[in-house]
């Protein structure tokens, strides 16, 4: 399974220089394990030089949505697959009371905001809603959750032949729990990280900065610490930085995550186009 | 296996308000209780640990007016496990110094997948009341 990230960056796109270290692109990744199927983790910015890199050369792709936030959606109108009809797409996304997915996303996809409307695209395009158990898709096993943000929000465990990845890029399981004593049944999307190989979490906020945005859905360096610790996740990438972090600050991030980081796997900070390759 | 995240989140609600508080799971089960409702139940959720539903109605009732045990299937909260619906009621518990009344709130954890239990809040009836 080979994981590559295109977007790392969460809220909006950040472009320019002073972010071109890290990435500027919104939540996006990669996950190839098959030839001609490619499996997506969110729709955010990264996802428009993703559908260049696969374009062609990738007839069923199956994006997972974590949750309906612009920026985790905003690079669907800009997937070159989804204009191409002999592409099969199916958006997979959170369940919601009343409207289905199709639904709830056409708000966005549709005049005035976008100037295609969702029954006109192109490509074989079918809205799923997750089940509750695992399912399989492009020839990996799927695992959805539920997990504590802001909304109806999931966390992702992508899992093949013993190799797996688990994806919560925008979670706050710290929110009135000190994730270091707390049993571990009470964490959200303990279950889906636990003893991953590759762990993908949100790492948005420093210490300082947390106060200030507790409650708004995302952790801080410490609980995604804590975090990743509980899981014992092989290694551990931090993601959906802050758009007001810039490389200094995301490297001074870096610099105090790894000086307290006392798990047993390895952990980093996120950068766009890293590419991981994972095996059983 | 992990909790369903709205447990999860009442119970962080659960643990930072003054209300006595329980939750509880599809099958009964007292699996949360806050400090004020410790201060009824005699010992710490920290302390105690998951009470199933047998043991607490044995331990506390909910009962009626003379003592006798009310039938699970006639109270509020399993109007909430089963049908998804709020209630409201007034009952006895055995307290230390015997019978006390108090008033119970129950509200269904009702998600996008389905029930995931129940949140109840009591609070003893005024000697007044």
């Amino acid at each position: 399974m080979r994981v590559k990230l295109w977007g790392v960056r969460g809220s909006i796109p950040v472009p320019g220089e002073a972010a071109a270290g890290y990435g500027g692109n919104t939540s996006c990744v990669g996950i190839t394990a098959a030839d001609d199927c490619e499996v997506i983790l969110d729709a955010g910015s990264g996802i428009r030089e993703l559908g260049g890199a696969i374009q062609g050369r990738c007839k069923r792709i199956h994006v997972l949505l974590t949750h309906l936030h612009l920026d985790h959606i905003h690079g669907l109108m800009f997937f070159a697959p989804i204009f191409d009809p002999t592409v099969e797409l199916t958006v997979w996304g959170p369940p919601a009371v009343g409207k289905g997915l199709r639904e709830r996303l056409a708000r966005f996809l549709s005049n005035p905001i976008c100037p295609v409307e969702i029954r006109d695209l192109p490509a074989r395009v079918r809205f799923e809603t997750v089940p509750s158990g695992p399912w399989e898709v492009g020839g990996v096993e799927v695992q959805a959750a539920l997990v504590a943000h802001r909304g109806v929000t999931l966390g992702y465990r992508v899992a093949v032949d013993g190799a797996s990845v688990a994806y919560l890029p925008d979670h706050e399981p710290g929110l009135g729990e000190d994730l270091a004593t707390v049993d571990a049944e009470w964490i959200s999307g303990h279950e889906l990280a636990a003893g991953t190989s590759l762990l993908i979490h949100d790492g948005q906020y420093a210490d300082s900065e947390y106060p200030h945005h507790r409650g708004f859905g995302h952790s801080s360096l410490t609980d995604a610490l804590a975090f990743a610790n509980r899981t014992g996740a092989a290694h551990t990438l931090l993601f959906h930085h802050d758009p007001g972090h810039d490389d200094a600050a995301l490297d001074a991030l870096a610099e105090e995550a790894a000086g307290r980081w006392r798990g047993d796997g390895t952990l980093e900070l996120a950068r766009e186009g890293h590419v991981v390759e994972l095996a059983a | 296996m992990d909790r369903p995240l709205e447990q999860i989140l009442a119970r962080n609600l659960v643990s930072i308000i003054s209300l006595a508080a329980v939750l509880v799971d599809v099958e009964g089960a007292l699996v949360y209780y806050n400090d004020a409702a410790a201060e009824i139940i005699g010992s710490r959720f920290e302390e105690r640990g998951m009470i199933p539903r047998e043991e607490w109605s044995s331990e506390l009732g909910p009962l009626d007016a003379e003592g006798r045990q009310i039938e699970f299937d006639d109270l509020p909260l399993t109007a909430a496990l089963r049908d998804g619906r709020p209630g409201y009621g007034q009952f006895f518990i055995r307290g230390e110094d015997g019978l006390m009344a108090i008033v119970a709130g129950t509200l269904p954890l009702v998600g996008p997948a389905g029930n995931n239990g129940a949140l109840v809040v009591f609070w003893p009836v005024p000697p007044e009341d």
